[in-house]
C-alpha cells in the first residue's frame, strides 16, 4: 500500500529550491535588467555598426544582408556604417551581450571587424560607434552623459563648422549638446541642430529600410569545353540545386530563368525559361532546359555557364492531391503549367493560347485569341447562345474568292446551295464593313461549305468556312 | 461466365482484371446508333483512335463534338487540346454547340507530333485531336502509350489512304460523307470489324 502514487513523497525542498532562484534570474539572463532596481529598457534599441576602411557600397550591402538574419529592420549608412534596431530580437540572443557577440562574429565572418555600440537612437547608436567605443546604453536617461566624451569628428560635419565650434571651445559631443538651442541654428548651420536632436532622440531620425536584393547570378567555368547536351546539363545541375536552395530560403519561385553559355569565341547562346507559374525545383527546370537546349544548335563548345533569377515571386506551398487528375474525377493540378512551360520551351511564347468569343456579327471579328485558360476546378459558367443558324466549325483566315458559272459558285465542281440566304451586314462605323449573304453548300464529295456573295458589285462569291 | 452474379460482381471498379477481359472506361458518342457498334458502348475514355477521311470536313468534326462537349462540361473538366489544326477552330459556333471555351486551347507551330505526344501525356487535357499526314509508326506506338499515361481520349485524323498501313490505335474508323449522311466504317476495334454505321447528317436541318 505504501507504493500507492497518492503518497508518494512530497517534493525535497532542495529541489523547489533549485527551481525558485533560477526563476527570478530569468530576466537578468535575458538582458533585461528588473524594471524596480533600474528603470526599463527603451522601446527601441539600435546597433550601429562602423566598418572601418569600408568603401564599396556593394560590400556595405553584403553585410546588410548577412545582418538580415538578426532582424528585418536595418538600414544602409554609407559609406561605413550599418543600423540595426535588435529590441525585437534580443530575447533570442541571450539579451544584449548575446547580440554583441553574435553580430560581432557575424562581421568576424564576412571578413570586416567592426566597432559595434548599442542606443536608444539610431544616430547615438552609429555616432558612439564612429567614435571607436563599444558603448551600451539601454535607457535614453543615460545618453547624454555616455555620449559627451566624444568628440566632434563622430558627426561628421563639414570642417568649417567644426573649426568653428573648435574656436568656441567646443571639441565634444557634450559641448554641443549644452550650447544654447535658441542661436545654435544660426550660428552653426539647421542640419547640424537636426544632427543633435537627432542624437539625444527629440526629433527622429528617419531611416529607409534596407531590402536584400533579391536576385540569383551564379557562374560556373568548365574545367574543360563541353558540346554534349546531357554534359552541359550536368555541368548545370550544381548550379540549378543552388537556386533550388536559394529559392526555398526566400519561399519564392522564378517565373523566367535566364540560361547563358558562354563560348570562346562566339557570342553568348541564350537559353530563356518562361515559366506558367513560380517553379523552384532543379529537377523541373532542369527538365525544361533540357527540352529549350535540343533546339538550340551550340555555335562552338561551351567554356563557361551562368544562371540568373532576375524576379522572385512568392510561391504558395503546394499540395498534392489524392488522385492522379482525371482519375476518379479528380480536378487537375499542376499538369497544366508543365505542359505550358514544354511546349513553350520548345515552340516559343505563342505556342499555346485559348479561344473566346467576341461580341460581333462579322464572322472575323466575333472571335480572338486568348491567353491559355486557367484550370480551376470549379465548374465553368455556362453560358450558351442559343443557335439561330448554324455556324462552321472552321473559319478561313480570309474569304477565298470562288469561279462562278452561271450564277452559282464552283469549287472543283458546281456547288448546290442548300440553305436559304443569311445577309450579315455590319461594321460601317469601324472602316471594316461588310455586305454579305451567307449560304450553306454542298460540294460533289459531300463537304458542307460556308460561303457568301458580295451584295456590293463585282458580286463575287467566296468561300469563308467548312462544316466540318 | 456462367454464373450472372460473378459476372455483376466483376464489374465492381475496385476490382482489376487483365487488360482484355476488363470493361474500359468510355465515353458516350451522342450517336445512339454509333454507340451500338463501339466497343464497350462508346469513345474510350483513353488511348488512341484514328478517323480516317477522304476529304477535310467531311464531317469528322461534328462526329465529336458531342463528346467534346460532354467532357468540357464536366465538373472537374480538364483541357480539350486542339494541336496544329489545319483551319482555326470557329470560336462562336464550338460556344453555340456547347463546348465550353474555358477549357479550349490551340497549340500552334512546328513539330505537331511531338506537341501532341507532350499533350497527350501530361495529364492536364480530357481530349487532343491532331492532325497527320504520314507519321512514322515508331511515333504512333508512342502516342498511344502517351495518351494512356495521361489519361486522355487522343484523336488523330488522317487520310483515308493510310488504312492500308498497320496502327496501334485502339479504334479506327473511316469516315465519308454523302449527300444527306456520314458513312462510318470500322476499321479497328475490339469486337467490331468493317460493319458500316450511317449517321444523319449533323449538321443537316431536321425538317429538310
Amino acid at each position: 500500500m505504501s507504493l500507492r502514487p497518492e503518497q508518494s513523497a512530497p517534493p525535497r525542498p532542495d529541489e523547489s529550491a533549485a527551481v525558485v532562484p533560477s526563476a527570478r534570474t530569468a530576466p537578468r539572463l535575458a538582458g533585461l535588467e528588473p524594471a524596480s532596481s533600474a528603470g526599463e529598457i527603451a522601446p527601441e534599441l539600435w546597433a550601429g555598426l562602423h566598418l572601418p576602411g569600408l568603401e564599396r557600397e556593394e560590400k556595405l550591402r553584403e553585410l546588410a544582408t548577412a545582418m538580415q538574419g538578426f532582424t528585418p529592420r536595418v538600414s544602409l549608412e554609407p559609406p561605413d556604417g550599418l543600423l540595426l534596431e535588435v529590441r525585437g530580437s534580443l530575447h533570442l540572443f541571450q539579451g544584449v551581450d548575446g547580440m554583441r557577440a553574435a553580430l560581432l562574429r557575424a562581421c568576424q565572418d564576412q571578413g570586416r571587424p567592426a566597432v559595434l555600440s548599442f542606443a536608444p537612437t539610431p544616430m547615438a547608436a552609429l555616432v558612439a560607434a564612429r567614435g571607436g567605443q563599444s558603448l551600451t546604453v539601454l535607457r535614453r536617461a543615460q545618453l547624454t552623459g555616455k555620449l559627451a566624451a566624444l568628440p566632434l569628428s563622430v558627426l561628421r560635419w563639414p570642417v568649417p563648422v567644426v573649426e568653428r565650434l573648435r574656436r568656441t571651445g567646443v571639441r565634444t559631443v557634450g559641448a554641443a549638446l549644452r550650447l544654447p538651442r535658441a542661436g545654435f541654428a544660426r550660428r552653426f548651420g539647421a542640419a547640424q541642430l537636426a544632427t543633435l536632436d537627432a542624437l539625444t532622440g527629440s526629433t527622429p531620425l528617419v531611416r529607409r529600410l534596407f531590402r536584400p536584393r533579391e536576385r540569383f547570378r551564379r557562374r560556373r567555368e568548365l574545367t574543360c569545353e563541353l558540346s554534349n547536351h546531357d554534359w552541359l546539363l550536368n555541368a548545370l545541375t550544381p548550379l540549378l540545386e543552388e537556386l533550388e536552395h536559394f529559392l526555398r530560403a526566400r519561399h519564392s519561385g522564378v517565373m523566367r530563368l535566364d540560361c547563358l553559355l558562354l563560348h570562346r569565341l562566339s557570342p553568348t547562346t541564350r537559353c530563356v525559361l518562361n515559366l506558367a507559374a513560380p517553379a523552384f525545383a532543379a529537377a523541373q527546370l532542369a527538365g525544361l532546359l533540357r527540352v529549350q537546349l535540343d533546339t538550340i544548335r551550340l555555335p562552338e563548345p561551351v567554356r563557361a555557364l551562368e544562371l540568373r533569377a532576375a524576379t522572385l515571386l512568392p510561391r504558395g506551398a503546394g499540395a498534392q492531391a489524392l488522385w492522379r487528375s482525371g482519375e476518379h474525377g479528380a480536378a487537375p493540378g499542376s499538369e497544366a503549367h508543365e505542359l505550358i512551360e514544354r511546349l513553350r520551351a520548345r515552340l516559343g511564347a505563342g505556342a499555346l493560347h485559348g479561344l473566346t468569343v467576341l461580341e460581333g456579327h462579322r464572322p472575323e471579328r466575333s472571335w480572338a485569341v486568348s491567353e491559355p485558360p486557367p484550370l480551376s476546378g470549379r465548374p465553368p459558367a455556362t453560358a450558351v447562345a442559343a443557335p439561330a443558324v448554324p455556324r462552321p466549325l472552321w473559319l478561313l483566315p480570309r474569304p477565298q474568292p470562288l469561279e462562278e458559272r452561271a450564277g452559282l459558285p464552283r469549287r472543283g465542281g458546281a456547288l448546290t446551295l442548300a440553305s436559304e440566304p443569311e445577309r450579315i451586314e455590319s461594321g460601317w462605323w469601324d472602316g471594316g464593313d461588310i455586305a454579305r449573304d451567307y449560304y450553306t453548300a454542298l460540294d460533289a464529295h459531300g463537304v458542307r461549305l460556308w460561303v457568301f456573295r458580295e451584295r456590293r458589285a463585282p458580286h463575287g462569291w467566296f468561300l469563308h468556312g467548312i462544316f466540318g | 461466365m456462367g454464373d450472372p452474379k460473378l459476372a455483376r460482381l466483376l464489374e465492381h471498379p475496385a476490382i482489376w482484371r487483365g487488360r482484355s477481359a476488363a470493361k474500359r472506361e468510355v465515353l458516350p458518342s451522342g450517336f445512339a446508333a454509333l454507340d451500338e457498334q463501339l466497343p464497350g458502348g462508346g469513345w474510350p475514355r483513353s488511348g488512341l483512335i484514328e478517323i480516317l477521311i477522304a476529304r477535310f470536313g467531311s464531317g469528322e468534326l461534328s462526329l465529336l463534338l458531342p463528346v467534346l462537349a460532354c467532357l468540357t462540361r464536366a465538373t472537374a473538366a480538364r483541357w480539350c487540346v486542339w494541336v496544329a489544326p489545319p483551319l482555326m477552330p470557329f470560336a462562336p459556333a464550338l460556344n453555340e454547340r456547347g463546348i465550353v471555351l474555358d477549357r479550349v486551347a490551340v497549340v500552334g507551330g512546328e513539330r505537331p507530333l511531338w506537341a501532341f505526344g507532350q499533350v497527350l501525356s501530361s495529364g492536364a487535357c480530357d481530349a487532343a485531336l491532331a492532325w497527320a499526314r504520314q507519321p512514322p509508326a515508331r511515333d504512333l506506338r508512342r502516342l498511344q502509350l502517351a495518351a494512356e499515361r495521361g489519361r486522355t481520349l487522343g484523336v488523330l485524323f488522317r487520310p483515308r489512304r493510310a488504312a492500308r498501313e498497320s496502327s496501334p490505335a485502339v479504334l479506327r474508323l473511316g469516315l465519308e460523307a454523302t449527300a444527306a449522311a456520314l458513312r462510318i466504317t470500322f476499321l479497328k476495334g475490339q469486337g467490331s470489324t468493317h460493319s458500316v454505321v450511317e449517321l444523319a447528317h449533323p449538321h443537316q436541318p431536321e425538317d429538310a
